[in-house]
């Protein structure tokens, strides 16, 4: 077998590859010796420029041109010149293309953890063993932030009391697998909120809030338990779901039909089926009517205001007189009156004996409202943690602040503008719940 | 209002009161949305395809075989219209909805039961539009008593399979923009395998058996009894070549006379070479000889063969189809040449028809099931 110059050039660049690989595998705190497994050395790469999703992909398609090779070299020695040839080069063209476009993602997070310009893609991607030796031996290029996992604070080991009047939540864990890696999401949230309650839910982007809400209602279930007034949500969730009203952040209607049908429809859904048609109507007259939306019953949703369209959603899930009541940010867009009155609103829900868990950019205009606070926060290891459960003067006491706007700053990272002293009332909270638990 | 929810025997509306309320829902969007524009995008795109295709469409072969493409292609484009985007645009409604009750089963039949009035309509418009347009169908019904009613549920078939295909589709993406990224391709798939006009063979022909164009086209053969019909195509190009005179531009076909002339003579390959070595020592070249050959050696071989026709200037092929034409031999020999061309998918008979109209039921229900099955899953889109 001749090797010709391009063979040359080819074997020069993997060698030079491999030994920049390895030298950046060992700056990185990796074991430099990965860099000389095939396909596998991706993905330590990829961890290094904290880019691990995509280092899984390389590792899949690693695996998927083996066997894409190894399948169309059978299949022209048992069938040469068969159809199958022409699809198996179209698949590794397409194979090809997908690693190339997740070895840039891989070159930009190599660039952003060794604070370079993203130009250096342009040398990796034309001259791939060149480049990554001279990362490797370079004494200039080296990592400007850890990679190494922080952990997060230890879980509290305690459990919530059942309360039989009222929502009890213990949640040990909610993780999502991510490309066959599992998250955790939120960890060790264990709480009970008395009926006639209105608590606010605070967190910063990314804390978990609305994967709380969602694991509280059964939406999406974690490794919980959840109980109201005694009932197990997840267990009886198909007969208890019509116990529970959440109203999304969006306005999720249909513009083109009216107030009163688009009531009428969620009545015909939620009620029970033993109402008549008469007590139906009723039923959303009297919804209508509560939410100050009579004179806009034949109106289209469409031609609604902001603040209409809000009370319209809040009415469809009112309409089934739900226990537990829960609101994503149902302030958002709304000017502070109109704000204020629909707190007031929820305020009055709450007290005719239902719990209503609301989440809130804008707490402190409607601060007097609430009961209690949750203070949702992402620790050390960015898992959501319960950073503070109690009600607001105790709150303001607990993380020395004077208004919500100012604890939710001292619980967010420091990249979103916040303090980044989440890690220390998680631990303070966890300390001080297992201490009252005793 | 006393209420009790957690309570297990707590019934709520069943899914046929929900497909009632969807059903409404889609209705209304049907009169004050755009929906109903479907309808005059229906006769305008079956009207363009008459004026194009409709003069030969269940006449001839080629009329039929083109007329027939047009036809499921329409039928494609409008059910793929019609429900492409009718879910995945709503999808975060339909979420909220699923999570508060509602079952997908109930939401997915309302869009059928829905879809298929739509489909229905377009059917009966493009039928409407072809007769408008003076259309000839079939004349002999295979499987009602009326032959157009038998190509209008053909029409309303592979409409309504596209349109399940494209709801499926709508169910399975998550927003507008990749559905409508999708369709060109499902389009592409379906014009390119329905079987009918690009060469396919092995596996390329396998997969026609899974697009809806190709049972709709196949049908559509099959009722206009393509196999019986004549084929024109052989006399449009002899027809194309009318006003050919005989010339020297003919010399091709004296050069093959003359070779046969020589091969009579019984000379071996080395007998013909020396012939032609002989010449060129003697300064004559064979293939300038042969090229210069003209009519007058073609007279004179015609009277060798027995015939004494003088040919210098006439149009022997024009001559011939005038003869053909005069003698009225034209159908009986497009009929012939349609005799070669066969195919045997198309064939007229009713159990080919039924066998297609069962393959699209079948596609549609197979559409369907997976819409539901996709969208139960909806509580697990990310956020």
């Amino acid at each position: 077998m001749v090797l010709e110059l391009s063979d040359y050039m080819s074997l020069g660049s993997y060698l030079l590859q491999t030994i920049g690989m390895f030298l950046i595998f060992k700056k990185c705190g990796k074991k430099p010796w990965h860099a000389i497994i095939p396909v596998y050395n991706d993905y330590e790469l990829a961890k290094c420029a904290k880019r691990e999703k995509e280092g899984r992909v390389m590792i899949l398609l690693g695996l998927l041109v083996a066997v894409t090779d190894m399948t169309s070299k059978l299949i022209a020695i048992f069938t040469p010149g068969s159809v199958w040839d022409e699809f198996f080069i179209m698949l590794r063209g397409a194979i090809s293309i997908c690693s190339m476009v997740y070895m840039v993602r891989i070159y930009i997070g190599l660039c952003y953890v060794f604070g370079r310009r993203r130009a250096w893609i342009w040398l990796f991607i034309f001259f791939p063993g060149f480049t990554t030796f001279t990362w490797g031996v370079s004494k200039k290029i080296v990592p400007v932030m850890s990679l190494e996992d922080e952990k997060g604070v230890e879980d509290s080991g305690i459990h919530a009391e059942e309360i039989e009047k009222g929502l009890t939540v213990n949640i040990r864990q909610r993780s999502a697998s991510e490309f066959f890696k599992k998250k955790i999401l939120l960890r060790d949230l264990h709480l009970t909120i008395p009926k006639g309650h209105l608590v606010l839910l605070l967190g910063g982007s990314g804390a978990g809030k609305t994967t709380f809400l969602n694991a509280v209602t059964g939406y999406e279930k974690a490794d919980a338990t959840i109980l109201l007034d005694g009932h197990d949500l997840y267990k009886e969730y198909e007969s208890m779901k019509y116990d529970v009203g959440f109203v999304p952040q969006q306005d999720l209607m249909r513009g083109n039909d009216t107030v009163l049908m688009t009531l009428e429809d969620a009545a015909t859904l939620r009620l029970p089926d033993s109402y008549s048609r008469k007590e139906r109507k009723k039923r959303v007259m009297e919804v209508l009517e509560s939410f100050g939306l009579s004179m806009l019953a034949n109106t289209l949703v469409e031609k609604l205001s902001g603040g209409q369209k809000k009370r319209l959603s809040i009415a469809m899930e009112f309409i089934s007189d739900p226990s537990l009541f829960i609101l994503d940010e149902p302030d958002s867009g709304l000017d502070g009156v109109v704000a204020r009155g629909l707190f007031e609103k929820l305020r009055a829900i709450a007290d005719s004996g239902k719990i209503v868990i609301v989440i809130t950019h804008t707490p402190d205009r409607v601060a007097d409202l609430f009961d209690d606070v949750i203070v949702l926060a992402k620790d050390a290891s960015r898992t959501g943690r319960l950073a503070f459960y109690g009600d607001l003067e105790e709150a303001r006491e607990f993380f020395g602040k004077d208004s919500m706007e100012h604890v939710l700053r001292a619980v967010n990272q420091k990249e979103e503008g916040g303090e980044g002293r989440a890690t220390e009332f998680v631990s303070r909270f966890t300390y001080e719940t297992k201490r009252k638990a005793g | 209002m006393e209420q009790n929810n957690t309570n297990v025997n707590i019934k709520h509306k069943g899914h046929v009161a929900q497909t009632g309320i969807y059903l409404g829902k889609l209705f209304r969007m049907f009169i004050f949305q755009s929906d109903w524009k479907v309808m005059p995008m229906a006769a305008v795109i079956a009207g363009l395809v008459c004026f194009v295709v409709g003069a030969n469409l269940f006449k001839t072969m080629e009329g039929t075989l083109l007329g027939t493409f047009a036809l499921s292609c329409i039928c494609i484009w409008n059910g793929f219209f019609n429900s492409i985007q009718v879910i995945c645009r709503e999808r975060p409604i339909i979420k909220r909805e699923h999570r508060s009750g509602m079952h997908i089963s109930s939401y997915i039949a309302a869009h059928m039961i829905y879809q298929a009035f739509l489909c229905l309509c377009q059917s009966y418009i493009t039928l409407q539009i072809c007769m408008i347009m003076k259309v000839s169908f079939p004349a002999m019904a295979r499987i009602t008593p009326w032959p157009v009613l038998d190509i209008g549920i053909t029409l309303f078939l592979t409409t309504y399979a596209a349109d399940m295909m494209a709801l499926m589709v709508s169910a399975f993406v998550h927003n507008t923009t990749t559905a409508m990224t999708i369709m060109p391709f499902l389009l592409i798939f379906q014009l390119v395998f329905s079987g009918g006009f690009f060469q396919l063979d092995g596996f390329a022909l396998k997969l026609c058996d899974f697009t809806v164009a190709k049972w709709g086209l196949t049908s559509l053969c099959a009722q206009a009894d393509y196999n019986h019909l004549p084929m024109v195509s052989l006399w449009n190009s002899a027809f194309k070549l009318k006003d050919i005179e005989v010339n020297s531009e003919t010399t091709d076909k004296v050069k093959d006379a003359v070779n046969d002339e020589i091969q009579d003579l019984n000379m071996d390959e080395e007998m013909v070479a020396e012939v032609k070595d002989i010449l060129v020592s003697e300064g004559i070249d064979l293939e300038k000889e042969l090229n210069e050959m003209t009519a007058q050696r073609i007279t004179e071989l015609l009277k060798q063969q027995g015939l004494d026709i003088e040919i210098e200037g006439q149009k022997p092929v024009w001559e011939i189809l005038h003869y053909i034409e005069v003698n009225g031999m034209k159908e009986g020999l497009l009929l012939k040449s349609a005799e070669f061309n066969q195919n045997p998918n198309y064939e007229g008979s009713t159990e080919n028809i039924i066998h297609c109209w069962s393959r699209l039921l079948l596609f549609i229900v197979i559409f369907s099931c997976l819409s539901v099955a996709s969208l139960e899953y909806i509580d697990k889109d990310k956020r």
